[in-house]
């Protein structure tokens, strides 16, 4: 029904290229996300797919149907927008009912169709309100009712929880994802936060410089970042430079570019891919992987452990995080505070700890930046 | 007496401080003067000033069919200069609303230029312009369009030509800052559920752009009921706008000042009593949205 598919988008302003050759296939029913950083494009897709931009070149289908030409209030699709744009002349009924009116359908189906959408987003009691008396929460229902109300193949949804307050958001969240299992179209999310992309996302497109980065499931984009970028956009990542100096059976060997007591240092690490000898690699190790401890870990030779001194310890409730010097690079590491611990609890600043992981805990990317000191310099 | 009061009492002598010359600009040169014309309005008419007998007289001819005629005239020619100046001015307003910066500031300019040439030395231009002997006439005779001169001017077709001219800037301006203020991603809204372009300006962005079209037909709408200036210099003397009649009936012997006088009044009564129901109108509007939002607290 309403599968999506765009063939060598792309999009340019000027001399600006905002979007690079993008194809894409977005199944029927599914909810989808474009993330990347603001400016990288997302938006500009959405608007594509809407209709308020034309592309510059390629071709974009709706079930099979070339809409590239079509304009946007001929085509099948219809957007949440960011800031909700509810029409402030106009009561929560009306601007529900607009869709229909244009289409000059009868005053009572028109009522019925309106009163059925109000109460499946429980804003009925609000219906003569007019936008400005509600709160943003309650707009984005009407965003989602005034748009559902013309039964579209396709809901874009730009940013749609942006303007709202944290604990609101993640309400939204869980409504959002009930709603699009109850109308079981295809719903399209742009996003910039990435716990939102992976939180309501079946699949999803990690956008940077106007193409795509990586596409996946978010556990798959999590735990097999294709790319640096994809790798530090996602989460929290510890990425270290480093050649490929043996390869075994099950693991390979990397020495890095960290030193400890004057040497280089060497991890090990298992790989999905295929990597050669002296190959120029990235580990990425995410900071919840690895474990800290005073002591010397007891634990297994497919562990690498290493020597660091605690820079910064930040407590976030639910976690700590440690800044671990390694030489000249800075480990980011989680500690959960999911059970009582002796131990961490007396970790102190400028105090020697161990860090230990498993080796398939780190994942190999086949580039290197070195611009990026393992994603803690810039990130912040 | 706590300090919070004290301040406020403060507070408040300052803006009265503030507000005196503006006040007294008023009380001096606008509350007075209509005292003195609203005293003369009961006098009796002398052929040159006035005789200071209280008399209704100037009220018993105010209501004749000669100046119902001009109040009639003076009423549809700032209707229809404020439709003119609406249907040319809207487009304008909102083509320097959506455009970048730069442009903008340009074409504001532009609006803004003729300004700085005296009022008077336009409409004169405008004389020379239209006049049988003037350029246009000149030039369509010499490219053979018509042979003998067109009578453009002293009639009521040149008065709107130029009252449109002169006051359309006053529509331009208050439309565009209301314009420009529109939000719009709110027209992207109406197209992504199916609204065409047309129907889109007739459903939203006209009714979103209502005050600043109150705005500009305020600003067109009195100073065009009262013209005076324009009728004289290129309408016809054969019908006179009620601006015209007060001029003569203070300026043309025989005098009459009275009479004069309860023109005026009439004419502010008018203007008053439309204000307030525009403002009446223009406030319900927005009152109907502020209570309900009362109501739910």
């Amino acid at each position: 029904m309403g599968e999506i598919r765009l063939e060598n988008v792309s999009k340019s302003f000027g001399d600006f290229q905002a979007v690079n050759n993008v194809s894409l296939t977005i199944k029927d029913g599914e909810l989808f996300s474009f993330l990347g950083p603001s400016g990288c494009g997302k938006t500009t897709i959405l608007r594509m797919i809407a209709g308020f931009e034309v592309p510059s070149s390629g071709r974009i289908f709706i079930e099979n149907q070339d809409i590239t030409d079509i304009p946007p209030y001929k085509r099948q699709v219809n957007t949440i927008f960011q800031n909700y744009s509810l029409f402030p002349h106009m009561t929560i009924f009306e601007n529900v009912a607009f869709g229909l009116r244009i289409k000059k359908i009868a005053e009572k189906e028109i009522q019925n169709q309106v009163f059925e959408m109000l109460r499946l987003v429980q804003m009925f009691d609000h219906k003569d309100k007019y936008p400005n008396q509600i709160s943003g929460g309650q707009k984005q229902r009407i965003a989602i009712a005034r748009a559902l109300i013309n039964k579209p193949k396709v809901l874009l949804l730009d940013e749609p929880v942006a303007a709202l307050d944290l604990k609101l958001r993640q309400r939204m969240i869980i409504e959002l994802m009930n709603i699009h299992d109850l109308v079981g179209i295809t719903f399209i999310y742009v996003t910039h936060d990435q716990g939102e992309a992976m939180s309501v996302s079946d699949r999803m497109a990690i956008i940077n410089k106007g193409q795509i980065v990586q596409t996946g499931l978010p556990d798959d984009i999590y735990e097999r970042p294709n790319s640096i970028f994809s790798a530090y956009f996602i989460g929290d990542t510890n990425l270290i430079p480093g050649e490929v100096i043996g390869i075994e059976d099950d693991f390979i060997e990397v020495q890095t570019e960290l030193e400890q007591d004057g040497e280089r240092l060497v991890l090990d690490s298992s790989c999905h891919a295929k990597v050669d000898k002296g190959a120029k690699i990235t580990l990425s190790l995410r900071p919840e992987k690895i474990a800290i401890s005073r002591q010397k870990p007891d634990v297994k030779s497919d562990f690498n452990i290493i020597k660091g001194k605690i820079e910064d310890i930040l407590y976030l409730g639910t976690h700590t995080q440690y800044i671990v010097r390694v030489g000249e690079y800075r480990f980011r590491v989680f500690n959960q505070h999911k059970r009582v611990y002796f131990d961490d609890m007396a970790l102190d600043w400028e105090e020697s700890v161990y860090l230990f992981w498993h080796d398939i805990d780190s994942y190999v990317i086949q580039e290197q930046d070195m611009s990026l000191n393992g994603g803690l310099n810039n990130s912040e | 007496m706590n300090n919070e009061q004290k301040h406020e009492k403060k507070k408040n002598i300052y803006s009265w401080i503030l507000s005196l010359p503006a006040m007294s600009w008023l009380i001096f040169f606008f509350l007075i003067p209509y005292i003195i014309i609203f005293i003369y309005s009961f006098y009796q008419a002398d052929i040159y000033d006035i005789k200071a007998i209280l008399t209704l007289d100037a009220y018993k001819n105010v209501f004749s069919p000669e100046y119902f005629r001009s109040f009639f005239i003076s009423f549809r020619l700032a209707l229809i200069t404020t439709f003119l100046c609406f249907l040319l001015g809207y487009p304008a307003a909102y083509l320097i609303a959506r455009s970048s910066e730069k442009i903008k500031n340009t074409l504001l300019v532009l609006i803004i230029i003729p300004f700085w040439t005296n009022f008077i030395i336009r409409i004169f231009s405008w004389r020379i312009f239209l006049s049988p002997e003037g350029i246009l006439n000149n030039a369509l005779i010499y490219f053979n369009l018509i042979d003998t001169p067109l009578m453009l001017i002293r009639n009521d077709f040149a008065v709107i030509l130029v009252m449109v001219y002169v006051y359309l800037p006053y529509m331009i301006l208050p439309l565009y800052s209301n314009i420009e203020k529109m939000d719009f991603t709110l027209l992207d809204a109406a197209m992504d559920l199916g609204a065409s372009p047309k129907k889109t300006f007739f459903k939203i962005t006209l009714p979103l752009s209502k005050d600043g079209i109150l705005a500009g037909s305020i600003l067109v709408f009195i100073p065009a009921l009262g013209a005076y200036i324009i009728p004289q210099l290129v309408g016809s003397q054969d019908s006179l706008y009620i601006g015209q009649i007060i001029t003569y009936k203070i300026k043309n012997i025989p005098r009459n000042w009275p009479l004069a006088s309860a023109l005026s009044l009439m004419l502010l009564i008018l203007i008053s009593a439309l204000m307030v129901l525009f403002y009446t109108l223009h406030i319900k509007f927005k009152e109907r949205m502020i209570v309900k939002d009362e109501d739910e607290k």
